[in-house]
């Protein structure tokens, strides 16, 4: 993880090298960028990117007409996580830990939940394939 | 007015909704003023603490602090207007134009900056997102390392957004040196 192996790897995450590569979105909402595997989050003007790797669970909640999804993000010591080089290397850092958005939307929360679920599960799954031939 | 810059279709970044305005930047300070009416933002050039560039996806964000603390921000604006603007601001207002960078690396993890009542999180030494304490509701410990940060939620700045910010949370490991807590805290 020196990070010039090419490829990326998860000791080496980059979402994005450039500002100018972040896509733009004109309308505030959490969307999911599949190319790049990232997640660009809404905070107050900011659209706030996250690659995929940091992500630990997705839930959606409805209750009447709005819609709460909430993005849980992987840190060091939590029980039952799995050992990431990241969380066991910044150690002096800060992390985000949860975020959570109310939508009157439904379909659209629902669709993000989808495809941060699915997006996350097809980058999970190629980097254990390739832990596991590297051993 | 004759002295000045005037700039359309500028929009009032944080939870001012995406409704573009006219902004002017004058040698008495800045205005900006929402298309169609309602909102208007004016800063008389004794009230500016600082400026900031920052360059967002596809356009450059204008940061001005107020010295109460707050800090207004302005995107829309062009590669061409940045340094016209940087002479003028810094000419007119006695202040020196600083420019951030924006954090695109995606990690969850990095500092916190407490700067007036604004809450800087960087990533990898740059700006990754600003939130305003005026707009958060309450705050709580959870456990001995979380800080969460509940946000006023109102119709008026969620009604022309598709997610609206609720809360977050930070964790802070036990090994962080910047904030060390109270360890007879119970």
């Amino acid at each position: 993880g020196d990070g010039r192996g090419g490829g990326k790897t998860s000791t080496d995450l980059v979402a994005y090298k450039n500002v100018n590569d972040v896509p733009f979105t004109k309308e505030t909402m959490i969307y999911v960028d599949q190319r790049n595997e990232s997640v660009l989050i809404p905070i107050h003007g900011f659209m706030f990117p996250l690659h995929i790797s940091t992500v630990k669970s997705v839930t959606s909640r409805q209750d009447n007409r709005t819609c709460t999804t909430r993005v849980i993000f992987n840190v060091p010591g939590t029980p039952f996580n799995p050992h990431d080089a990241n969380t066991q290397k910044n150690q002096n850092e800060i992390f985000l830990k949860e975020i959570s958005f109310s939508s009157k939307d439904s379909r659209h929360s629902s669709e993000v939940v989808q495809a941060l679920k699915t997006l996350r599960r097809l980058v999970a799954s190629r980097e254990s394939e390739r832990a596991e031939r590297a051993t | 007015m004759t002295d000045g810059h005037l700039f359309g279709n500028i929009l009032l970044a944080g939870r001012g909704g995406t409704k573009p305005g006219q902004m002017r930047v004058h040698s008495g300070g800045i205005a900006w003023k929402r298309q169609g009416g309602g909102k208007v933002i004016e800063v008389d050039k004794a009230d500016i603490a600082g400026c900031t560039w920052m360059k967002v996806p596809r356009t450059y964000q204008l940061g001005v602090m107020v010295k109460d603390g707050l800090c207004y921000k302005f995107t829309g604006f062009r590669e061409q207007d940045v340094s016209s603007l940087t002479s003028f601001i810094e000419k007119s207002f006695g202040v020196t134009m600083e420019e951030k960078q924006l954090s695109v690396c995606g990690r969850n993890w990095g500092g916190i900056e407490l700067n007036g009542n604004m809450l800087t999180f960087m990533t990898a030494g740059k700006h990754a997102f600003e939130v305003s304490m005026a707009d958060v509701a309450q705050t709580q410990l959870q456990g001995k390392n979380d800080v969460f940060l509940e946000f006023h939620v109102d119709d008026t700045t969620g009604a022309n957004e598709k997610d609206s910010l609720m809360d977050m949370c930070f964790h802070v490991p036990n090994s962080n040196t910047q904030f060390v807590g109270d360890e007879n805290r119970t």
